[in-house]
């Protein structure tokens, strides 16, 4: 990760935290704690809302960085690496949890809201499902925008039931994401399909209409 | 009072007339008279356990735990239900890795990359309520790392009640299951708090590790209620071991330390290792027996404790009046069996049981590979009345589960055992409390 990136990234956590004390703090304030000058935020922040929206896309900043740290990753299963992406955000958001709490549903469920944290989920989710190569031939004609999509919608879900989450370490919704890896993951990797096609497509070829069409 | 004195095993024996065959042959006879008056129960022995398997994989994680209560992974039951068992796909599946990152950061602060110097991802052993991990630290000391799969205790309740619906629709109306149920759901929830497993970890490390023994160290500073870290004990489990074709002398040394440590353990009268499964024991490459996982370690109150003890002599010398005596006490019959004939037929089943399972302490040595023994223990098992309702004092489901653990272990690995120092160390105990 670039000094830069480095830096957005405490301005961020930085503000998160503010945030919590007072919803209405100013650059400068955040700037006077950061012990920065107002300009160096300005140069990379053009005001206080992207700040706050930044922070939700800059842990997908630093999911991708966790990975590096991790051992044998690319052997990870589709389940793995989904349970990975969201076991560590919900960590991420677990240590500013309060700002989460009144901020998410504004900042990433409001349809008017910016698409940066969007963007960065839907590409992640993409890089996991395209270099999984376990997922079956018919079901990997279901991956898509339209998947990432629905993921990202059960996304909420999963923030909304942490959220309420009244279990212990939040062990409730750690379990959730485990389940619910686990069934996206016996979908595509399940070779029923593939073999339910090859099923229809024998019974197609020995049936009279497609006799007709080759004859015709 | 009946004690252990060895003047009461030569009364045994001349019991037994020429000791131990004559004794077997006795138990086979009443084997044949039982089989002979009863209808194959074969097929009905195969229905209840699909009934039990059937629907405890839909309880999945605790679910092990409990058949595991009630031992019957232990071959106590017929072997229809292992059969069955098998059949169920009743196993666990190990947690998955990114999860074990999630609970190690969760609980310990850090994810392992950050802990420790090296962590396996792949599991060393998965078991119904967590999954262990070996590591090293960043001094290079070995560890084991026990992570309990998330939501396994707020279940534990839940499970316990389906368990209970269960058992009370299989088991005759009436029946008495709540205090075994209840005593179950007490050990399972102990189970799951690890630290109370560290702290068991400890004693047992003060109380056994020894030249011929071997337990795992407690590391607090890296364990919560979710995580256990320990010291790693180096070794192979039973299966592995006896795939290398061992001697039969180093079968016998590894027998005699093993039942040795079953025995020194009542001796203090404290904490016993409650879990007797291969699972949680190794053989190590020095020739130790290591024991590992004190997370089911039971105190029984003294009085069951040392009835249950007695009941060893008192077979033996097959004084029906100390028998009786002994069974009332332990809660075994619920009528006189000289006025009822159903519990005639129990308290016979019993009595013959328990003389069986008495006779490795009848001489000074006993083969637990002789053929013979496994049949007859088999087949008691197979005849046992499980149809009925459970009897017992609560505290049989533990004590059994040790006792029949211990023999099933020694059966496998085909070991012969000298009795002579245990059953002075029983005699000691009973006498005291004479």
């Amino acid at each position: 990760m670039d000094k830069e990136t480095k830096l957005k990234i405490k301005i961020a956590d930085a503000s998160a935290s503010r945030y919590i004390e007072n919803n209405r703090f100013t650059i400068q304030s955040l700037a006077q704690q950061l012990d920065i000058e107002p300009s160096v935020i300005f140069g990379h922040f053009p005001n206080r809302s992207a700040i706050l929206d930044y922070f939700y896309e800059s842990r997908l900043l630093l999911f991708a960085e966790d990975l590096k740290q991790i051992k044998g990753y690319s052997d990870f299963s589709l389940s793995e690496k989904m349970s990975n992406l969201f076991y560590l955000l919900i960590d991420q958001f677990q240590q500013h949890r309060e700002f989460v709490l009144l901020t998410y549903k504004e900042r990433i469920l409001s349809p008017n809201c910016s698409s940066g944290f969007q963007k960065t989920f839907v590409r992640s989710l993409e890089e996991i499902f395209s270099a999984d190569v376990q997922i079956s031939s018919t079901a990997s004609l279901c991956k898509g925008r339209f998947l990432y999509q629905s993921i990202f919608c059960h996304f909420h879900g999963l923030i909304l039931f942490w959220m309420n989450d009244q279990s212990q370490n939040y062990v409730n919704s750690m379990a959730l994401i485990d389940k619910w890896c686990s069934l996206i993951e016996e979908i595509y990797y399940s070779k029923i399909i593939d073999r339910g096609f090859d099923f229809t497509k024998f019974l197609f070829y020995q049936s009279p209409f497609s006799k007709m069409i080759s004859k015709s | 009072m009946e004690t252990f004195p060895s003047t009461k095993y030569q009364r045994g024996k001349i019991f037994a007339k020429t000791g131990f065959k004559v004794g077997k042959n006795y138990a086979e006879h009443y084997l044949k008279s039982l089989a002979l008056g009863k209808k194959n129960k074969s097929e009905l022995h195969r229905k209840t356990a699909e009934d039990v398997f059937g629907e405890f994989t839909k309880l999945r994680g605790t679910a092990l735990k409990i058949a595991q209560s009630f031992s019957i992974d232990q071959g106590f039951l017929p072997t229809e239900f292992s059969e069955v068992m098998t059949k169920a796909q009743y196993k666990v599946p190990p947690i998955n890795k990114s999860l074990v990152r999630a609970i190690i950061k969760q609980e310990l602060g850090k994810f392992p990359e950050f802990l420790f110097n090296d962590f396996d991802p792949e599991a060393i052993a998965a078991a119904s309520i967590g999954q262990v991990h070996k590591a090293t630290l960043k001094n290079g000391k070995k560890i084991a790392i026990k992570i309990q799969y998330p939501g396994v205790r707020e279940t534990i309740a839940s499970d316990i009640a389906l368990a209970r619906t269960l058992f009370k629709s299989i088991l005759p109306r009436g029946s008495e299951v709540d205090p075994y149920i209840d005593e179950v759901k007490t050990t399972l929830l102990l189970e799951t708090d690890y630290i109370s497993e560290g702290e068991s970890i400890n004693r047992f490390h003060k109380r056994f590790s020894n030249e011929k023994v071997i337990t795992p160290e407690w590391i607090p500073e890296l364990s919560t209620e979710r995580v256990l870290t320990m010291s790693f004990v180096d070794g192979v489990h039973l299966d592995e071991f006896l795939t290398g074709n061992p001697a039969q002398p180093e079968k016998d040394h590894y027998g005699q330390i093993f039942w040795d440590f079953f025995h020194n353990q009542i001796k203090d009268r404290d904490e016993v290792h409650a879990d007797t499964h291969p699972g949680n024991f190794l053989f190590t490459p020095d020739g130790k027996l290591g024991v590992i996982d004190f997370g089911c370690v039971k105190k029984f109150p003294e009085d069951f404790f040392i009835n249950y003890l007695r009941l060893l002599p008192t077979h033996l010398n097959r004084d029906e009046k100390a028998i009786l005596e002994l069974y009332n006490r332990l809660e075994v019959l619920k009528d006189n069996p000289e006025t009822n004939a159903k519990e005639k037929e129990f308290y016979e089943f019993c009595k013959h049981y328990g003389f069986t399972f008495a006779m490795p302490y009848l001489d000074d040595s006993f083969d637990f590979g002789d053929n013979e023994y496994k049949d007859l223990i088999r087949n008691y098992t197979r005849n046992a009345p499980v149809t009925t309702e459970p009897r017992g004092n609560k505290h049989f489901i533990y004590t059994t589960r040790v006792h029949l653990g211990l023999y099933h272990f020694l059966m496998k690995l085909g070991a012969k055992i000298s009795t002579v120092q245990s059953k002075e160390l029983l005699e000691e105990v009973l006498t005291e409390f004479a």
